[in-house]
C-alpha cells in the first residue's frame, strides 16, 4: 500500500520536470505596491475556506495554488475565479517571483517542512495550526522565524473572534476574580471523515482523511483543541506544568489510527487546570470554553461569549449572641448544591469589529504583511499551544503524566 | 433511496439521493450540508458574523471587497433587478423590517415607518466594481436579503456538488419552495413534484415530473396578516413599498434553481402580463400563476409542461384562464428534459 509520503514523492517526482502544470500563462501585472500575492500550499477543504476569506480583504489575490491532489485545483480555481498558476511541487512554488506571503494549509506532519520552506524563501506565513506535530518541529519552525525575520501567524482564528478578545480583556481586568479552572469541549457526533471518491483506493483515503492517521496528524487534541488551549494559555499566562489524558479508537472503529475520543488534564503553576474533552459521538456540548473565576464565568462558543458572575455574598447581620443565645432550630430540609447560573449576560461586539473569525484573522495577516505588523497569534502562540498539544498526545498514548519542563523549553 | 434533513437558511433542507450503499450516501450527505451550511453562514443575514452582514454594515461607508462566488450572488442578484424593473430586489429588507415581517408576522407600518424605508430601498443604489470585487451603497440605511434568491443559488451548488461526486440521481430541496432534480429516480421519468393550491395546499393543482431541473414556488401564506378583511402578504412590491396583492402563488421552472428561485418573487411581483416578457429571456423558464383571492381564484400557465386543467384543482372554484397572447408562444421550443 502506498503511504501518503510515498504518494507525495512519486507525485512530485512524476511533476517535477513540469513547473507549472497549467496552460494559463501568468499574466500578473508587476503587482501595484497594495496588492499582496499570495500562494497556498494545500488548498483542501479548509484552504478553500481560508481563501475565501482572504479574497475578502481588499487588494488580495491568490497567484500560485500548490497540491499534490489534482482535483483542488480546479475547485480552488473556482474560488479565485480566475486560471490561477498551479503547481504540485510546492518548491517550484516558492520559486514564483511574485508572492508576497504563502497560506501552508497542509496535513501536520508537513508544516514544519513547508512553513520553514516558506520562511527561507523570504516569504511571510500564514501557517494552519497548529504550528508543528512534534516539540522538536515546533522548535524548528519557532527558530525558522526568528533566523528569517518574517512574519508568522498561526492559523487560529478564534484568536481574532471579537467575543473571545473582548472575554480575555474582562478576564485579564479581573472581572472574574482569580481564574482556578478551565473546562474546554469540541464535542461533535459524527464521524470525523471526510468523503472519498473511491473508498477502495487506500492512497486516496490517506491522502483525504489524513486527519486519522498517526502518520500525518495530531488527532482530536491537534485539530480541534488548538483552539482552546491557546485561549488558555492566554488566560493564564504560562505554560503547564504538567499533563495526564486518556483517549481511544472506542466507537468508530472504521480503520482510524487516532482516537475517536480524548481527554486530557493539563495542570498549571498554583494548581490551575485545563479540562479538555473531544468526543465525536454527541453534540450537546458543541465547542465550548468556560473559564471558572473566583467572581464568575464566562462562556465562550463558536459564535458568542456570555458572562455569569457570581451573586455577592453579603455578610450577615445575625448577631453572634442571638445564635449563641437562642440556638438554632432543627428541622428536615434537603436543599442540593444548586449552580447559580442566572441569565448572563451577553458579551457585547461592537459592530464595526464584528465579522467571522476567519476574515478576522486573514484581514490581520495581512494587515501584518503590508505594514509590517507583528501578528497576535505569532511564533510564541504557536510553540507554546503546538507543544502543549504535542505533550497531551504524549500523555494520552503514554498514559502517563508528562512533566514539561523535562520535554519543552523555548529555543533561544 | 437515502434522505437527510437539514436546518440550515431558515429553512429545512432535505436530500433525497440513490446511492450503492448507506456508506456512499452518507458521504454525500455529508458535502452536501456542508456545502449548504457554508453558504447559510456566508450568506446570511440574520448571523453578524457573515459576510453578508459584514457588507450590510460597511458598505454605505466604504466599498467592501467580497470573495468572487459572493460578488457572483451579489452580481446576479443586481441582473434580475435589472431584468425586472425592479420587482425582484434584494435591498428589500428595510421595507421588510417597516411592515414588520423580519421576524415576525407583520404589521400595518405608519407612513413615517413606510417612506424612510423607502429611502433606503432600491437596487440602483447597490453599486458594483467587477474590476475590484466591491460593493457599495449609496445610500445609508440599505442592506441586501438574500431571501429571495439564497436558497437557489444554495440548490445549485450543492446539485453542482453532488453531480461531480458522481451521483446521478438526486432532488435536493430547500424549504419545499425551491427544488432541482437531478437525474431521475430510476425507471422513472423524473422526481414528481406537485403544486399545491394555495388556499388548500392537501390539494394539487399540477404535477410534474422533473429532470435536470429547478422548480420554485412563491406564496402569500408564508407570512401574512389580514387588515380590514384584506390579506397583506410577505412578498413586496419594492417598487410601491407595499404587499403584492392578487397573487397567491407563482411557480416557475428552470435549469437553475438560483433563476426559479429569483424568478418566482419577480414572477408574484410582476404577474402574468409583465412577467411572461421576463421568462422569454430565460432559456427554459415556465411559469404558473394563482391569481385573485382565496374566494375566487385562477390560474395562468406559460409553457407550463402538462396541461393544468387534468389535474386535482378542476373540482374547486378555480377555473384555468390562458389569455390568447400566451398561446402564440407555446409553439416554442422548450430546454430542459421534463
Amino acid at each position: 500500500m502506498m503511504n501518503r509520503r510515498e504518494f507525495f514523492g512519486k507525485t512530485a517526482g512524476a511533476l517535477a520536470a513540469v513547473s507549472v502544470l497549467s496552460s494559463a500563462k501568468n499574466t500578473f501585472p508587476v503587482p501595484p505596491s497594495d496588492q499582496i500575492n499570495l500562494g497556498i500550499i494545500g488548498p483542501g477543504s479548509r484552504g478553500q475556506s481560508l481563501m475565501r476569506a482572504f479574497l475578502r480583504v481588499p487588494g488580495v489575490r491568490f497567484a500560485a495554488l500548490c497540491d499534490v491532489y489534482e482535483p483542488r485545483f480546479a475547485q480552488a480555481r473556482k474560488i479565485t475565479g480566475e486560471e490561477t498558476p498551479i503547481y504540485k511541487d510546492y518548491r517550484l512554488l516558492l520559486d514564483a517571483k511574485n508572492l508576497d506571503a504563502i497560506v501552508v494549509s497542509t496535513p501536520l506532519s508537513f508544516h514544519e517542512e513547508h512553513v520553514t520552506a516558506s520562511l527561507e524563501s523570504g516569504r511571510h506565513v500564514y501557517g494552519e495550526k497548529d504550528m508543528a506535530k512534534t516539540v522538536a518541529s515546533c522548535d524548528h519552525v519557532y527558530q525558522a522565524v526568528k533566523r528569517n525575520g518574517k512574519h508568522y501567524q498561526l492559523g487560529t482564528q478564534y484568536h481574532y473572534a471579537p467575543w473571545f478578545v473582548e472575554a480575555l480583556q474582562r478576564i485579564r481586568a479581573g472581572k472574574l476574580g482569580e481564574i482556578t479552572q478551565i473546562y474546554a469541549y469540541w464535542h461533535r457526533n459524527n464521524n470525523w471523515r471526510r468523503p472519498v471518491p473511491d473508498p477502495k483506493d487506500k492512497a486516496l483515503e490517506r491522502l483525504i482523511n489524513w486527519r486519522l492517521y498517526r502518520e500525518f496528524s495530531g488527532g482530536l487534541l491537534a485539530e480541534l483543541g488548538t483552539h482552546q488551549i491557546l485561549f488558555a494559555l492566554e488566560v493564564l499566562g504560562t505554560l503547564p506544568e504538567s499533563v495526564i489524558g486518556t483517549g481511544g479508537i472506542d466507537y468508530w472503529k472504521d480503520g482510524r489510527e487516532v482516537p475517536d475520543n480524548v481527554q486530557v488534564v493539563y495542570r498549571f503553576p498554583g494548581g490551575k487546570i485545563l479540562f479538555f474533552s473531544s468526543i465525536t459521538t454527541n453534540r450537546f456540548e458543541g465547542m465550548k470554553i468556560c473559564v471558572y473565576g473566583t467572581g464568575g464565568t464566562i462562556v465562550l462558543t463558536e459564535a458568542r461569549g456570555t458572562a455569569y458572575y457570581e451573586p455577592a455574598t453579603k455578610n450577615s447581620s445575625v448577631p453572634e449572641k442571638l445564635i449563641v443565645e437562642h440556638g438554632i432550630v432543627t428541622t428536615a430540609s434537603f436543599r442540593a448544591e444548586v449552580p447559580y447560573t442566572g441569565p448572563g449576560e451577553t458579551i457585547r461586539v461592537p459592530e464595526d469589529k464584528n465579522g467571522s473569525p476567519d476574515f478576522l484573522a486573514c484581514q490581520s495577516f495581512i494587515d501584518c504583511v503590508r505594514n509590517n505588523r507583528h501578528p497576535g497569534a505569532d511564533e510564541l502562540s504557536g510553540w507554546k499551544s503546538g507543544v502543549s498539544v504535542a505533550l497531551g498526545n504524549q500523555a494520552i498514548d503514554s498514559g502517563e503524566k508528562v512533566v514539561f519542563a523535562e520535554h519543552a523549553k523555548l529555543p533561544g | 433511496m437515502f434522505y437527510r434533513s437539514h436546518p440550515a437558511m431558515g429553512t429545512i433542507f432535505t436530500i433525497c439521493l440513490y446511492a450503492v450503499d448507506r456508506h456512499q450516501a452518507d458521504a454525500d450527505f455529508e458535502i452536501a450540508f456542508e456545502d449548504i451550511d457554508r453558504l447559510d453562514s456566508t450568506l446570511s443575514n440574520y448571523r453578524p458574523e457573515s459576510e453578508l452582514s459584514r457588507i450590510n454594515r460597511t458598505a454605505a461607508r466604504e466599498p467592501v471587497t467580497t470573495d468572487p462566488e459572493v460578488f457572483d450572488f451579489i452580481q446576479r442578484s443586481m441582473d434580475y433587478s435589472h431584468r425586472s424593473n425592479g420587482a425582484f430586489d434584494i435591498t428589500v429588507g428595510p421595507l421588510m423590517r417597516a411592515w414588520g415581517f423580519f421576524r415576525g408576522q407583520g404589521h400595518y407600518p405608519s407612513p413615517t415607518e413606510l417612506a424612510n424605508a423607502r429611502t433606503s430601498v432600491g437596487w440602483q443604489h447597490v453599486a458594483l466594481d467587477p474590476t475590484l470585487r466591491t460593493v457599495r451603497f449609496e445610500v445609508p440605511g440599505m442592506e441586501l436579503d438574500p431571501g429571495g434568491i439564497g436558497k437557489g443559488f444554495a440548490v445549485d451548488s450543492v446539485a453542482d456538488l453532488l453531480r461531480a461526486n458522481g451521483v446521478t440521481s438526486a432532488l435536493i430541496d430547500a424549504g419545499s419552495s425551491s427544488i432541482y432534480a437531478l437525474g431521475a429516480p430510476p425507471h422513472e421519468q423524473g422526481w414528481k413534484v406537485q403544486i399545491p393550491r394555495p388556499e388548500d395546499r392537501t390539494k394539487s393543482i399540477s404535477t410534474v415530473f422533473l429532470r435536470d431541473l429547478s422548480l420554485s414556488t412563491s406564496g402569500n401564506y408564508e407570512k401574512f396578516f389580514w387588515l380590514n378583511g384584506k390579506l397583506y402578504c410577505h412578498i413586496m412590491d419594492p417598487r410601491t413599498g407595499e404587499p403584492v396583492q392578487g397573487v397567491l402563488q407563482t411557480t416557475v421552472i428552470t435549469p437553475r434553481a438560483v433563476d426559479s428561485d429569483a424568478l418566482s418573487t419577480a414572477m408574484f411581483v410582476m404577474g402574468p402580463v409583465s412577467g411572461v416578457k421576463l421568462l422569454k429571456t430565460v432559456t427554459g423558464a415556465s411559469g404558473l400563476w394563482v391569481l385573485g383571492n382565496l374566494k375566487a381564484t385562477h390560474i395562468v400557465e406559460w409553457h407550463w409542461p402538462v396541461n393544468v386543467s387534468g389535474t386535482a384543482y378542476a373540482s374547486g372554484d378555480m377555473h384555468r384562464s390562458i389569455p390568447r397572447h400566451f398561446e402564440a408562444d407555446r409553439s416554442k421550443p422548450r430546454g430542459g428534459n421534463i
